[in-house]
């Protein structure tokens, strides 16, 4: 047992190799080349900026699904300066993946990551990630890197501001702060720039509520984006997302119209933030303000705790409510 | 069992040699960090409330910090180093628009100085080492250190307003948190790279976010010298604006009718090729390429318009007039204390005993007494020279040809009032107070202006002036020589006086004497002393245009040769 403890602690040792060998100066050339920086629309804490990694001499870019490539109006800045406009192809929910294509000339080509030549890693891997972070660099400038470890190999348990993250496949997370401002869809590559995985988002760990810096590892992107560079959207299945029973912030206001007050503190008092017009929940009577106070004959401590008990009712059945409004405790019955 | 043991065999006498490398390497660093530690500053507050980080550059104890770490604490700090001691220090000099400032620390003359390298050399993926005083962590000020890569190269930063603006800087993913700001950047070697000056900060607050910016050291060198003089040091802007073309060219595109540039010939249109002679490739290379100088600088320029290749120099003019250290904007002041608690900076400071002497309050100076200090210190060698009697005893023949074969053909005749010149059937008298361009002999633009001045520093030295000042240092164009400079002033007439190291005498001397009109400038050689009269022996006349020199050759006139 000590012998296999110290071969694990031998192996280890092996994968930090010192942070001096510095990523070799072509390899890091190489990683550069490939990386686009995206511009888009933003506002609010929404960034109007991102990063993405050219996968196809025809312009094919791959970046996470988010906002920015939604909106329209997207530009790409590639390595040597040029700027193309560019259009969404196909986005992926689950894998948090999208495929922009670059609008090129005729017969350009451009300087692409082959994902066949994606590497598989294992925590103690030492990696370099390379992103448009805070948009420091501009135009042909070379994007940011930081270096840092791959510290686990896990299934990301993340939220994104009120909505629980979609991405579920096994994630790295990275001792490297990644979760920046625009980093999303950054290039992660080993210490000799060999191709690792895609940067993550900015989002939260679901219990611990701290920004999570990951990276979705490319060979399981691959085939994933195999079917995005055939245009083929994938939207969420709804069973990934009942399977805890538990109803998200997303289906609460599909289901009933109805937007609860986003959970800010270790506990959120269950307030009704939003009711859509002509919804179920206005038809219950449900109003902006209401406290939850009860579901069933559950008592409502948390807003995090609306989505489960109501996700407890089977299809059809009316879910009873009782809410406070000004002091008030009404009763209301919310069509299932 | 046995395959494990075999396996761990196998293993060991493959890796054995990287975990020898991987030792070697700690080894190296701890070495590294027992080196350059010494060097590093705990900056703070006299009031005891909050501080930064610094760096000594000198035995005498110069250190430099960031503006907005000593700002806010008046004319002297106290500063802690890795010994356990606290020392007092004095402001000397600041760089609002960088955001460095220069103090002193006291009671020693062994001060073990940070040894620079040369940012210029710095590559993206280079390891670093930031050292400082973040959260005010240690109370024996041994500093903290952090560890990281160099995320990018020639970064800009956008200024706070109009200052603060970090130009060519160095990007780190070192930690970097509140208190290490005016702490000192070391490569792997321990050579001294940049000041941590500013961070990424945004939805964490203010702790390190992986995005940290350094101001070069080559930067900070090239300001060191002004900063030392006691100056509130600016930088610079060059009367153009340029954008980058979509084929990569910086192609200008307005260009003030009042610069040097314009009266150079560059008009909007033009591309721009080199600045400071370095090759540029987008607007934003040449933002930050101008950044990194002090106000005043000359650089040379070179551009290609239809009539095909151009050169020429032109001076930086400054971007603000500092009459004080200006406020910081409050959501770039330092926390005065670690926790963020804003303590009261505006009791009356009483300083202590120790700089009493060392420090000098006026208007426009961040510290008169360095100013004065090193005003001294460029005269005093002249202070053996002999002076004149009087006015009237220099006076000049020049020979314009400049072949010493040949008889002088002007005289130079100066009162207090006006300097003339003759030669031949032509005259020109110019007013000492208010010079006229038109005045000016032809073919030497300046001319009599410049040597009105020359006269009044010969014959008064500093007592020739309403002001002298000193103003750094400089590499003289077209000399390419490294020479301090003293600034006079006359009335409207400024000049610029470049010393080269161990000569009593200047090198050289430009006059700005009227308003969008080149400066006369005249760089001397072979200083001589005849009858108490020193002069060069050679002058030499720069032509704005050409960059190119005429050297006329000058002698005291003799009483005998004066017959008028």
């Amino acid at each position: 047992m000590k012998n296999a403890m110290l071969l694990v602690t031998l192996i280890s040792c092996l994968w930090f190799s010192p942070t001096s060998a510095a990523a070799d100066e072509q390899m890091q050339e190489n990683a550069q080349r490939v990386i686009v920086k995206l511009f888009g629309a933003g506002g609010g804490t929404l960034d109007s900026y991102g990063t993405g990694i050219v996968v196809s001499a025809d312009g094919h870019v791959l970046t996470v699904a988010s906002h920015l490539i939604t909106t329209g109006g997207l530009t790409a800045v590639t390595a040597d300066g040029s700027r193309f406009t560019a259009t969404t192809q196909a986005t992926s929910m689950q894998a948090d993946a999208a495929i922009v294509k670059l609008n090129l000339a005729e017969n350009q080509q451009l300087p692409f990551l082959d994902l066949a030549t994606a590497a598989d890693a294992v925590p103690g891997t030492p990696v370099l990630a390379f992103s448009n972070m805070f948009r420091v660099a501009a135009g042909s400038e070379p994007v940011s890197v930081v270096h840092g470890v791959i510290a686990a190999t896990t299934p990301l348990n993340a939220v994104q501001g009120r909505w629980k993250f979609p991405l579920r496949t096994p994630v790295w997370i990275l001792d490297a702060i990644t979760n920046n401002s625009g980093a999303a869809g950054g290039l992660l590559t080993s210490q000799t720039g060999k191709p690792l995985g895609l940067i993550g988002r900015e989002v939260r760990h679901e219990e611990s509520r701290t920004w999570v810096n990951y990276a979705v590892p490319l060979k399981t992107l691959q085939p994933v984006v195999e079917e995005l560079m055939q245009g083929k959207s994938t939207r969420l299945k709804n069973a990934d997302e009942t399977a805890a029973a538990t109803l998200s912030d997303r289906q609460l206001t599909a289901q009933f119209g109805l937007t609860m007050m986003p959970s800010l503190l270790q506990r959120t008092p269950a307030y009704v933030d939003r009711v859509i017009a002509g919804s179920a929940a206005a038809e219950a009577g449900l109003q902006r303000g209401d406290l939850i106070v009860l579901i069933g004959d559950t008592v409502i401590t948390d807003v995090r705790e609306v989505g489960r008990e109501m996700g407890a009712f089977r299809q059809g059945v009316k879910i009873p409510l009782t809410v406070d409004r000004s002091n008030q405790l009404i009763n209301l019955q919310l069509t299932n | 069992m046995r395959a494990v043991i075999v396996l761990l065999i196998l293993l060991t006498g493959r890796h054995i040699a990287a975990q020898e490398s991987l030792q070697q390497r700690q080894q190296e660093r701890i070495s590294v960090l027992q080196r350059i530690s010494p060097s590093v500053v705990c900056v703070m507050d006299p009031k005891g409330a909050g501080g930064g980080s610094g760096v000594l550059i000198s035995s005498d104890g110069f250190a430099v910090s960031n503006y907005h770490v000593t700002s806010g604490a008046g004319s002297f700090l106290k500063c802690g180093l890795n010994d356990g001691q606290v020392y007092d220090a004095v402001i000397v000099g600041i760089d609002p628009t960088g955001d460095v400032s220069l103090i002193q620390l006291l009671g020693r003359t062994d001060f073990p100085a940070a040894t620079p390298g040369n940012s210029d050399l710095v590559r993206t993926g280079d390891e670093v080492l930031a050292l400082g005083n973040p959260f005010l962590l240690a109370s024996d000020f041994t500093p903290t250190v952090t560890c990281g890569i160099v995320s990018g190269t020639h970064r800009y930063q956008y200024p706070a307003g109009t200052f603060l603006e970090y130009t060519d800087c160095i990007q780190i993913d070192a930690s970097i948190n509140p208190g290490n700001s005016g702490g000192p950047l070391f490569d792997r070697l321990g050579n001294w790279i940049g000041i941590n000056g500013r961070a990424s900060f945004e939805k964490r607050g203010r702790v390190n976010s992986g995005a940290a910016y350094a101001i070069s050291v080559n930067q900070v060198l090239l300001f060191v010298e002004h900063l030392k003089s006691g100056l509130i040091i600016d930088h610079g802007r060059t009367g153009f604006t340029a954008e980058t073309s979509d084929n990569g060219e910086v192609v200008i595109s307005q260009v003030s009718e009042l610069s040097e540039a314009y009266r150079r010939g560059l008009r909007p249109g033009a591309i721009l090729t080199t600045f400071a002679d370095r090759p540029l490739s987008s607007a934003n290379q040449l933002q930050n390429l101008i950044g990194v100088f002090p106000e005043g600088s000359r650089l040379p320029i070179q551009w290609i318009d239809d009539d095909g290749q151009h050169r020429g120099t032109i001076r930086l003019t400054p971007i603000h007039d500092f009459e004080a250290a200006p406020e910081l904007p409050m959501e770039r002041r330092q926390p005065r204390k670690p926790d963020g608690e804003e303590g009261t900076a505006d009791e009356a400071e009483t300083l202590p005993e120790s700089i009493t002497g060392l420090f000098e309050e006026r208007r426009g100076y961040c510290n008169f007494h360095f100013n004065r200090l090193r005003t001294d210190e460029i005269l005093r060698p002249l202070q053996t020279q002999p002076v004149p009697a009087d006015a009237k005893s220099w006076r000049l023949q020049l020979n314009t040809t400049g072949d010493s074969e040949q008889q002088a053909d002007a005289v130079i005749a100066i009162t207090a009032e006006t300097i003339g010149m003759r030669q031949g059937e032509q005259a020109w008298l110019q007013a000492r107070k208010d010079p006229d361009p038109s005045e000016e002999p032809v073919g030497f633009p300046g001319l009599l202006t410049a040597l009105g001045e020359l006269s009044s520093f010969v014959l008064q030295r500093e007592q020739g002036f309403d002001e002298v000042i000193a103003f750094g240092e400089t590499t003289h164009l077209p000399l390419q020589q490294k020479c301090r400079v003293l600034i006079s002033r006359n009335s409207l007439t400024k000049s610029r006086w470049y010393f080269a190291e161990d000569q009593p005498w200047p090198a050289a001397v430009d006059v700005e004497y009227a308003v969008s009109t080149d400066e006369a400038r005249l760089v001397f050689r072979d200083w001589q002393t005849v009858n108490a009269v020193s002069f060069p022996r050679q002058i030499g006349v720069v032509d704005a245009n050409s960059e190119t020199i005429t050297w006329l050759l000058a002698d005291p006139l003799t009483r005998t040769g004066e017959a008028e």
